[in-house]
């Protein structure tokens, strides 16, 4: 076993979504392009999102630090560039991660929350007031689409701007199953317990739409399992995976489908504030620091 | 048992698997007494001071402060005369003799070999196992002393009454398993077992889990403590160890076979370069073994590595990834304990979460209950 330090796992992390950006690329950038419905300035959208995420963090990192560090910041910005809708303004995508990014990272001092979540829902109320929020990208809108579920599985679903790829989250999830600081238990028991409830849900009702959802694997495998916000012990990693779960397929209803993981993966970060007293011990013999 | 892990190794690290010597050192150091002695007084190899061997004889130089069992001590300086004086010539002792060589020395592990004999000891392995990473220390004694270690071991086992003994050795040195089972056909009791190569392996749990053998009616031994027994059966003290000088931060690492009570510094001046401007010095192993400040160290009977480690990054901001609670073999909820500022008692020393944590935070020393 190898010793890793923070960059070695930050760029890990940063490497595994290169893939996802370059689907983007190909999905809302390339595809909609050579049909003639974009310019060819917006054939690199999601690519200007993510570096727009990069700026953010090196400006605010040489401000506050005086130098540009590589950390799990960098990841958080990464992500929420990832997972944006289509229609995003550019400028309001922009000012608001600033202003959020630097929000969160006081908040972060006082409370305990998943700030790509956070950051991330910002965003979208933020669309949706001024900037009429829609995951669906022009050829989206314009055609309408029967996808077979290879399609839905390869990425051609709709859902953030480039984190549609379902093969692609699973190869990586599998990847990561052999890496010793991944929490893998969580996407794995968000995953059974969103599959479990949708599968019930379909026996009743004969709708299958929400059984594939490539934003819940893509959020359980990246968003729900940043190390800073989710359980250390195994046990609560197994709870929080469970009652993500729960929460993202009673949020369905609510917000729809792409929305929702991130909602439940937000509140159910919060209950990190809510401190469990134990009566006293499994610890038995754990002596306070102070005797 | 939890799943053991194998660490790995810095590849820059590589320990020459050869021995060098440094048995005519030109200082020796031993704590002071309580009261005072002339200078130019003169000291015999092979007797005691305290618990402290000399390993040489020579004359009283001075009084200095140095590092010694990692704690800052008074120690005569002594001048080797390079003459090996000895005061006490002991005559070859008997097996049976043994406590009464107890009396003698005070070592601990022969307090354990009496209490051993007394008692009901149903297996004895005997392990070659250097489980720290950059240690090679049980691999040079067992290579280099295979046979003396061999039939020390069978005595001990005719002694006990046993069916079988076994000598367990890590499978990767295939050195030393070659030159064993060279020998290995002229003593039927004894059983050579192969064990894997994997961090904490060595301890008496894991061993006995391994082999199925009872904890309680099995006692483990390692090569360096039976070849110290066989010295002492042959009437000879053992004034002389091999300790491992390794790291990143050394051009090359090495064994030496050094006398007792030598300074480090002196070890560093004559055989090693060392390559990196910053440097932190472990004592006693990399993961197991505490920080020293400084390298006026003094190498005594406990001393069995010294490890030049590069700086390494500073202390980072937990960043809660868990790796401490999964990694712990004592399922010590490390991250509570951390964040809570409580210690355990059940913690074994063993490293394994400064190891694994990406953010640096040198977990053993805070949760690890010293009392």
């Amino acid at each position: 076993m190898k010793k890793r330090n923070v960059k070695n796992l930050v760029s890990l992390n940063l490497i595994l979504l290169v893939p996802f950006l370059i689907y983007g690329l190909y999905k809302n950038g390339y595809l909609i392009y050579m049909k003639g419905l974009i310019s060819g300035y917006m054939l690199f959208k999601p690519l200007y999102l993510t570096l727009i995420s990069f700026v953010i963090k090196g400006v605010v990192d040489l401000f506050i630090y005086k130098k540009v560090k590589i950390d799990y910041n960098l990841v958080y910005l990464t992500l929420v560039s990832l997972i944006m809708p289509y229609n995003i303004n550019l400028l309001i995508y922009g000012i608001t991660l600033f202003i959020t990014y630097i929000l969160t990272l006081f908040l972060s001092k006082h409370f305990k929350f998943n700030r790509v979540c956070f950051m991330y829902l910002i965003l979208i109320l933020v669309s949706f007031l001024f900037n009429d929020l829609s995951f669906l990208n022009p050829m989206e809108a314009k055609y309408t689409f029967s996808f077979s579920a290879i399609d839905i599985l390869m990425g051609r679903s709709v859902g953030g701007i480039s984190s549609t790829s379902i093969i692609l989250s699973l190869l990586v999830f599998s990847y990561y199953t052999f890496n010793f600081y991944y929490k893998k238990d969580i996407p794995l028991f968000i995953n059974l317990t969103y599959l479990l409830l949708t599968f019930i849900y379909f026996l009743f009702t004969k709708d299958n739409n929400f059984m594939i959802n490539s934003e819940v694997i893509f959020g359980s495998v990246f968003v729900a399992t940043l190390p800073m916000f989710s359980p250390g012990k195994r046990i609560f990693q197994i709870l929080y995976g469970i009652l993500i779960g729960l929460l993202t397929f009673a949020l369905l209803f609510i917000t729809g489908k792409i929305i929702s993981i991130y909602l439940a993966i937000f509140i159910t970060s919060l209950l990190e504030n809510v401190k469990i007293r134990q009566k006293r011990p499994k610890f038995d013999k754990i002596t306070p620091l102070s005797k | 048992m939890k799943t053991l892990i194998k660490l790995e190794e810095n590849p820059e690290v590589l320990i020459v698997s050869n021995v060098t010597s440094f048995l005519n050192p030109t200082f020796v150091y031993v704590p002071t007494l309580n009261y005072e002695i002339k200078s130019d007084t003169k000291f015999f190899k092979d007797t005691y001071l305290k618990d402290n061997i000399i390993s040489v004889s020579g004359y009283l130089e001075g009084i200095e402060e140095k590092i010694y069992d990692n704690k800052l001590t008074k120690v005569y300086k002594i001048h080797n005369d390079y003459k090996e004086h000895s005061l006490k010539k002991l005559k070859k002792v008997k097996i049976k003799d043994i406590l009464e060589l107890q009396k003698l020395l005070e070592e601990n592990y022969l307090t354990y070999l009496s209490n051993k004999l007394k008692g009901h000891c149903k297996e004895l392995v005997v392990t070659c196992f250097d489980e720290e990473i950059y240690e090679m220390n049980e691999f040079m004694c067992l290579y280099n002393n295979y046979k003396d270690i061999i039939k020390m071991l069978d005595l001990l086992r005719s002694l006990l009454n046993l069916d079988v003994a076994y000598m367990a050795i890590k499978n990767t040195n295939a050195k030393s398993i070659k030159k064993v089972r060279s020998i290995l056909g002229t003593y039927p009791n004894l059983k050579l077992v192969l064990l894997p190569d994997k961090y904490l392996m060595s301890s008496k749990e894991n061993i006995c889990d391994y082999l199925n053998l009872k904890e309680e009616d099995t006692f483990v031994f390692q090569t360096a403590e039976i070849y110290m027994m066989a010295t002492l059966k042959e009437g000879k003290f053992l004034d002389h160890k091999y300790i491992t000088v390794s790291g990143d931060a050394l051009k090359k690492s090495l064994i030496i076979d050094t006398k007792l009570g030598v300074s480090l510094k002196e070890i560093v001046e004559e055989f090693l370069k060392i390559k990196a401007c910053e440097y932190t010095i472990y004592y006693n192993g990399y993961l197991k073994g505490e920080e020293v400040l400084g390298d006026d160290l003094i190498v005594t009977k406990d001393t069995i590595s010294i490890v030049f480690k590069r700086k390494e990054d500073a202390e980072e901001e937990c960043i809660n990834c868990g790796a401490c609670n999964k990694i712990c073999p004592q399922n010590i909820n490390v991250l509570k304990c951390f964040k809570e500022d409580l210690k355990s008692k059940r913690c074994l020393n063993c490293g394994l979460c400064n190891y694994v944590c990406p953010a640096n935070i040198k977990l053993k020393e805070r949760i690890k209950d010293d009392q």
